[in-house]
């Protein structure tokens, strides 16, 4: 079976964002840039089922700036077989959905996965959108994906336990969490990583259509402050709590 | 504006989303309703139905819930439609002929405001519109699902032995969330003893989940849920940046922890500083008759 895995580099999850002077971006010197969590989940997940069966071939592509090759780099030292790169500046999720669906047609996976969401802008959208350039079937956020006769067993967490989906083959879904935490690269694989080729060709050698809805960012800030908030330390534990609930019933109004 | 709104159901009853919703869709002008009528969310019938209503009665906008089902939805939707798309909003209003939303980024660091053109789909998150008590329940159109359109096979439902009568994390008005400072799952009574007396949602942090403490779907936080409660009462919880990331929108976060240099006291609006296992059924005992005198 071949999993591709579309993924995102993204600063990672323990930056401390903060807005450019413009008010319409974020800094980016200096920053550490990571592969996006739920792409790592779903780059665990392919890679679980190649330590299942060895014949799996776990590919990763990236639609976005040179830096992303690092993110890429990652991916190969992490275990995965193949990584591409098609650079692109800044440019519409819809058309980025597109440029996947173009190496999809090429590198023919009979799976992909897509993490459910990139830690960036948050948006989930590029996984359903390349199923529905595809005309391919999806499952969103799983958790496990199982080999079954005739297409794979998918599971998806939903309130109050897991609904199971069994998909034809091909198809994509969009990754909550694997099963185990995202592995670390391995030292002999951080030096069979080194020794890969990345290809690299710019999204205009790809043909596609570069128009499509987009939307423009007014402004940027960070989340309003919170803080200046109250300690409650006078009394036992049992005045205490009484003060708190009384506090939150007259003062904040929330009981 | 006209805005379709999808509506979504628990049970018999509209999600409380959907009221936010319609709400909303009434300020901006012409408001419909359509619930997609299946026997469980699955993308290719629902967007088939859903397209159709939206080609036959061309709505500017389309509303849905950034819930688990709506995020799905709208993004295959407004792929299909090749409409704009923005996710998990917290507010809209009109701007001439666009749209101005705020949309939270970078896991909740950042807000942004950003400017889609029309046609739109949009998802909001829940608890951002306030809902007017009074308000008319809305009038909702039921289209089936497009079963022809399926490619999926439906086999199971395994259930997690999590507690169905509590409401679901992401639309609740409380949550009492749990972290490392518990020492194990066998203590979890104490979050959810105080959960049932302030009648909100049991939530996690990722430590416990990663611990197998709790179900994954308990998670609060970057890679988990994010919260947009009346209250927030974290127990135990020493306030990692992608936790505080989830729960910063939070109108009141109550926060218990022994250590008083623990960065959640960093953004909550009351701390005490206290052994949860002393602390906590003291509190359960006080919020209980807080909340009947």
């Amino acid at each position: 079976m071949k999993i591709l895995i579309p993924l995102k580099q993204v600063p990672d999850s323990t930056v401390r964002v903060k807005v450019a002077p413009d008010g319409k971006a974020i800094v980016t010197e200096g920053i550490t840039w990571s592969i996006s969590p739920y792409d790592e989940y779903a780059i665990e997940m392919a890679l679980e089922r190649k330590d299942a069966d060895p014949t799996t071939v776990v590919a990763v592509v990236t639609v976005g700036p040179a830096r992303s090759r690092d993110a890429l780099r990652q991916a190969l030292a992490m275990g995965c077989d193949e990584a591409s790169l098609v650079t692109a500046d800044v440019t519409g999720p819809l058309v980025i959905a597109r440029a996947l669906a173009k190496v999809v047609e090429e590198t023919k996976p009979d799976l992909v996965l897509c993490g459910k969401q990139a830690s960036d802008d948050d948006q989930g959208f590029v996984g359903p959108a390349l199923a529905e350039l595809l005309g391919w079937p999806h499952v969103a956020t799983i958790t496990k994906v199982l080999p079954i006769e005739g297409g794979v067993e998918l599971w998806r967490e939903v309130e109050g336990g897991h609904e199971v989906w069994k998909a034809p083959l091909p198809a994509l879904a969009t990754v909550h969490k694997s099963e185990k935490e995202p592995r670390y690269p391995s030292l002999p694989g951080i030096m069979k990583a080194k020794k890969k080729d990345i290809p690299e060709r710019p999204m205009t050698a790809l043909g596609v259509d570069a128009s499509g809805p987009t939307w423009t960012i007014l402004a940027m800030e960070p989340p309003p402050a919170r803080g200046g908030g109250k300690i409650l330390k006078d009394g036992d534990a049992k005045q205490i709590a009484e003060q708190l609930a009384t506090a939150l019933r007259d003062e904040a109004k929330v009981l | 504006m006209k805005t379709l709104v999808v509506a979504e159901r628990k049970g018999s009853d509209l999600r409380r989303i959907t009221l936010e919703l319609a709400a909303k869709a009434r300020e901006l002008g012409d408001a419909t309703f359509v619930e997609i009528a299946g026997e469980r969310y699955s993308p290719l019938p629902f967007v088939s139905a859903l397209a159709k209503r939206v080609e036959s009665g061309k709505p500017d906008l389309v509303l849905l819930g950034a819930t688990l089902n709506g995020r799905d939805l709208g993004a295959r939707l407004a792929a299909r439609l090749g409409r704009a798309y923005a996710a998990d909003v917290t507010a809209i209003r009109a701007a001439g002929n666009a749209l101005e939303a705020d949309k939270p980024m970078y896991a909740g660091k950042v807000r942004a405001k950003v400017r889609l053109d029309l046609p739109a789909v949009v998802t909001v998150r829940p608890g951002s519109i306030p809902l007017q008590s009074g308000a008319e329940a809305p009038e909702v159109e039921k289209i089936d699902a497009d079963a022809s359109a399926e490619k999926l096979t439906f086999v199971k439902l395994a259930a997690t032995a999590t507690d169905a009568k509590r409401v679901s994390l992401s639309e609740a008005r409380v949550v009492v969330s749990g972290g490392r400072g518990l020492k194990g799952p066998e203590n979890w009574h104490l979050v959810e003893e105080l959960a049932d007396a302030l009648g909100g949602a049991v939530g996690a942090s990722r430590a416990v989940t990663d611990a197998g403490w709790r179900p994954n779907e308990e998670q609060v936080g970057q890679t988990g849920k994010t919260v947009t409660p009346d209250l927030y009462v974290a127990l135990g919880i020493s306030g990692a940046i992608q936790h505080l990331a989830g729960i910063t929108s939070s109108k009141v976060i109550v926060a218990v922890n022994k250590d008083p240099d623990a960065d959640i006291f960093k953004i909550a609006d009351y701390g005490v500083v206290a052994d949860v296992f002393e602390f906590v059924p003291a509190f359960t005992d006080a919020v209980k008759k807080a909340r009947s005198s």
